[in-house]
């Protein structure tokens, strides 16, 4: 039954032509019967026509029923007003650009933004059941992973990873890689299998085991040719030699970390392996099929505890926090961009609210057709229908132009390059995108069509006729949906400028931030000394001294060297004692960050050095050991007290080898300008007594921009050892620049958006304005002819678009202040209720709303009033 | 005149189209003369709704429709009763007359 009725209405629409015929036919047939029997019962065929009709009713009706219960109706009314609604389209070509370009940015800034929280936040993570995967959120060191892997039992495993820099040789320059130094536990977590070969086995995870590699398939592709033979074969890493075991999948990457080549803990550090407190690896945890967090939290909780107890000088302040892997990979970018997607919503709604302004002009401009089709017996429903047709393709057409848009807009978006962003090579535009648009766009031509169709539907349309016949100028559409309209735009804009405002203001302050030191015209490159061939500390100095002697020969530049470079994101941590203090209890000494220093550092960074006297060249291995200090570590290690002259050394040294303090250096923002800075110590590279700080940061400054400088700092490093990779080669400038890049996107996406929202809202108001200017030519005609100056004539038609735009920013005050409190994690130093800015973007756009109103203003000034009065 | 007309009650001419063509094949016209004829031209049917209901039918399939040539040698499309269409007729008949009994046993006792 069901499917007769499917097949026949299938079959109606197939042979549609065909139908229409018969069905022409066979009325036809019945008309002149029916015409027939008249004439015969003595009619005149005029009379016997007309009556036949008469009685029959409306010929189109008849017919438009028939298609009805045929089943054909709907598809086939939908196809005359498409063929229709494209033909009057074409027919108004500026209408169309503007309602689609209006919808295009719309819709296009809201699919490039959805296009990433697709990409970041929804996407699942590339493994198998990820909703096991947790992370923990501090850093452990391998015997404390194994302990707690024993002692727990809610994790099917658990793996660590610690990225480090190693050479790989071997195969024309030196290059630095990225080792993964695993436990045999991560890649079983991850649940991932070698593309080739096998993975690291828990037995050779162990103090002596194998030197192995697995391959990451980036490497091995580049590097190695994609050779298909490769596992046996032995690879140069530091100055040692490496067997791979396996090359990894092309689409695997670590959760968090980037890496070139996995190697085991134990192979690749075996130093740090059994050193319970150097904390250095990222953990992940796969829980067991239907364990709940919180039961696996408390057992982590009560293996801290036993490792607090038996390992206090280490252990004392464990507090390990899991969370789910997804949260702990997206946490940091996921409030930023839920504002930017909530922002860019609001865009759309305005540019909805432009579209809906639009459609309703143009229903006015058209009233006369439509209403001659409505006294023709078109039904309402059908006008809607028809006009929410026309809404719907004009959206769809938008969405696919926005569509294009978007495209152009990720791209965009990956070359601003923001540093949550960095790990992705492309944001691709997958089914989820383009259901996003086609429900979008759909909605938005239904919705913003329907309200205007249906307000200006028959029922105002005959209010519209009388109006229009004797064109009194009273009160001629002053539709309440259209100053909603308006009133919202404004609003709304008025929210994204506040928005936009506050971050701009947070970046300033973060951009004025004094970063304690001068970036300007500093180079800067990282070297690592291979252990193998620099195992003691007097070699490395060596190396040190003779590199630096080399680069300062050159004329125009000054060069230094330090471990780890301010805002790069590393640096060692000691804890401190200080001579003459009572010592803190085991574990609980305070912690300052400690950096070794070669050359004039303070003096080629510009760090300026608050008292004391900075190193010199006699301050040299076999001297006395001495150290600079910051002022943070004055303050707080020190308060009160003259700090030159104080001995301080790492603490549970033993026997102490005391480094006097000989100077204080101003701050320097080392973690990140909106960071607080931390105790720090410099020392000389030469009194070091650590040898595994093999790796160094040249710092050189140059008067001006040395052409070459890089390539002839390189020459000089492999002239010493042409072994040893140089890479992190970038300026200080750009360190900071990338070290903001986070703020900067957010600043540079919402600015834009509030500023498409200012526009969209001023041509919503200017729109509103030149209609009605429009519309009231005869009026205002009549008021110039009456002696009506300038002043009052732009009164009267400013008045309601002043009236509703400060409604709007009234509104959008409130709801800013309402609002802007979800940014707080966005903004630095900034309140997100800053009066100054609020006042500011108020002001800004009621100055855009008024030149908005202006501009058409100006316009009925120009009106003469034979002019209005003759358009009559 | 037009008192002499009854129109129709809703949903009845379905029944009566279905019961006119249980007799034979007949097109559009011939209905509605026949429903006319047979009730004694007290039932009106409106002729433009006609056809609606027929579409309608044959949509159901309860009917179909074929072309062929008609009294007058015009070409005309027949529609005729299916086997569907005479089980519902047969269903529609009997409710009617319950219906009817049950309308007009009220009207006469109450």
């Amino acid at each position: 039954m069901l499917l007769h009725d499917l097949l026949f209405r299938l079959r109606s629409l197939m042979r549609r032509p065909a139908a229409e015929n018969e069905l022409d036919d066979e009325l036809r047939f019945h008309l002149e019967r029916q015409t027939d029997k008249y004439v015969r019962s003595g009619m005149s065929e005029p009379e016997a026509l007309r009556r036949a009709r008469l009685e029959f009713g409306g010929l189109d009706q008849v017919k438009d029923e028939c298609r009805e219960a045929r089943g054909v109706s709907f598809v086939e009314t939908l196809m005359q007003d498409l063929h229709y609604t494209s033909r009057t389209l074409l027919h108004a070509p500026a209408f169309t650009a503007c309602a689609v370009l209006t919808l295009a940015l719309g819709i296009g800034a809201n699919t490039a933004i959805f296009s990433v929280v697709n990409r970041v936040l929804l996407n699942p993570l590339p493994y198998p059941n990820p909703q096991e995967l947790l992370a923990a959120r501090q850093n452990e060191s391998l015997p404390n992973l194994k302990d707690m892997q024993r002692q727990t039992h809610s994790f099917a495993s658990s793996g660590g990873v610690n990225i480090a820099p190693m050479d790989f040789t071997g195969n024309g320059e030196p290059v630095r890689v990225h080792a993964a130094w695993v436990d045999a536990g991560l890649l079983v977590t991850l649940g991932v299998q070698p593309m080739l070969g096998r993975w690291i086995s828990a037995d050779e995870d162990v103090k002596g085991g194998a030197r192995n590699v697995v391959l990451s398939y980036p490497f091995w592709r580049d590097f190695l040719g994609g050779d298909p033979h490769v596992l046996g074969r032995g690879i140069r890493l530091s100055d040692k030699t490496y067997t791979v075991i396996g090359v990894m999948p092309r689409n695997f990457t670590l959760p968090k970390e980037l890496a070139d080549v996995f190697i085991s803990l134990w192979a690749g550090y075996p130093e740090a392996a059994p050193e319970r407190g150097v904390h250095f690896m990222h953990t992940y945890w796969r829980l067991k099929p239907g364990v709940p967090l919180g039961q696996a939290q408390t057992e982590i909780a009560q293996a801290d505890h036993r490792l607090a107890e038996e390992f206090p000088d280490t252990e004392r302040e464990r507090g390990t926090v899991l969370m789910p892997l997804h949260e702990w990979l997206v946490g940091d970018v996921r409030p930023a961009l839920l504002i930017l997607f909530g922002a860019v919503g609001l865009v759309l709604l305005i540019a909805c609210a432009n579209f809906a302004m639009l459609l309703m002009a143009r229903a006015l401009t058209r009233q006369r057709e439509l209403m001659i089709r409505a006294s023709l017996g078109a039904r309402n429903g059908r006008l809607i229908r028809q006009r929410l047709t026309e809404s719907t393709l004009l959206a769809l057409v938008g969405g696919a132009a926005g569509l294009m848009a978007a495209k152009a807009g990720t791209t965009l978006l990956l070359a601003l390059k923001p540093a949550e962003l960095r790990r992705l090579d492309a944001i691709p535009m997958d089914a989820r995108v383009f259901l996003f648009v086609f429900a979008i766009s759909l909605l938005t031509g239904l919705l913003f069509g329907l309200l205007p169709a249906w307000s200006a539907s028959r029922g105002d349309m005959a209010e519209a006729l009388r109006e229009n016949a004797r064109t009194t100028a009273t009160g001629v559409s002053r539709s309440p949906f259209r100053s909603l309209l308006v009133t919202a735009e404004l609003a709304l804009a008025l929210i994204l400028l506040a928005g936009a405002g506050l971050l701009i203001k947070g970046f300033l302050h973060l951009r004025s931030v004094d970063p304690g030191f001068n970036p300007a015209n500093v180079i800067t490159m990282y070297l690592q000394l291979p252990g193998t061939r620099y195992p003691q500390i007097p070699l490395q100095t060596n190396f040190r001294r003779e590199l630096l002697a080399r680069i300062n020969s050159f004329p125009g530049v000054e060069a230094a060297m330090i471990t780890d470079l301010p805002l790069a994101g590393n640096y060692v941590d000691h804890r401190v004692a200080i001579d003459g203090q009572p010592a803190p209890a085991v574990g609980a000494e305070p912690e300052v960050q400690t950096l070794s220093v070669m050359g004039n550092y303070f003096g080629v960074m510009q760090i300026a050095l608050r008292t004391g006297r900075d190193f010199s060249a006699m301050d040299r291995e076999g001297e006395p050991r001495v150290a600079i200090v910051n002022q943070a570590f004055v303050q707080q290690l020190l308060p009160g007290q003259d700090p030159i002259g104080i001995r301080i050394d790492w603490a549970r040294s033993n026997p102490h080898e005391w480094m006097t303090i000989i100077g204080v250096a101003g701050d320097v923002k080392h973690s990140g300008l909106n960071q607080p800075v931390d105790p720090a110590v410099y020392a000389p590279f030469s009194q070091n007594d650590e040898a595994w700080r093999k790796w160094m940061t040249l710092v050189i400054r140059t008067r001006v921009p040395v052409a070459g400088l890089v390539e002839d700092v390189k020459k000089q490093v492999w002239s010493l050892d042409s072994q040893i990779p140089v890479s992190g080669i970038q300026s200080m400038d750009d360190l900071l620049a990338v070290s903001v890049a986070q703020q900067r996107f957010n600043v540079l996406l919402l600015a834009s958006f509030a500023a498409l929202a200012v526009a969209l809202a001023g041509v919503g108001i200017y729109g509103m304005v030149a209609y009605r200017v429009n519309e009231r030519t005869h009026e205002i005609g009549v008021y110039i002819a009456l002696g009506a100056q300038q002043r009052d004539v732009l009164r009267l038609v400013m008045k309601d678009g002043v009236k509703l735009g400060l409604l709007g920013i009234v509104l959008g005050l409130a709801g800013a202040i309402a609002l802007t409190r979800a940014m707080v994690s966005l903004l630095f130093e900034v309140n997100p209720t800053d009066p100054a800015t609020l006042i500011g973007v108020a002001l800004l756009l009621a100055a855009v709303a008024m030149l908005a109103c202006y501009i058409p203003a100006r316009r009925a000034l120009s009106i003469h009033p034979m002019t209005a009065l003759r358009r009559e | 005149m037009p008192s002499r007309f009854i129109d129709l009650p809703q949903g009845t001419l379905d029944l009566l189209i279905l019961r006119t063509l249980s007799l034979e094949p007949l097109h559009g016209w011939a209905v509605s003369e026949r429903i006319q004829q047979i009730s004694s031209d007290v039932l009106r049917v409106q002729q433009g709704s006609l056809y609606p209901a027929l579409h309608r039918l044959e949509r159901r399939g309860w009917i179909k429709a074929r072309w062929g040539t008609s009294e007058n040698n015009r070409k005309a499309k027949f529609y005729e009763l299916t086997k569907a269409g005479r089980r519902e007729l047969e269903i529609e008949q009997d409710a009617w007359q319950k219906l009817t009994a049950a309308v007009s046993q009220i009207l006469e006792t109450a």
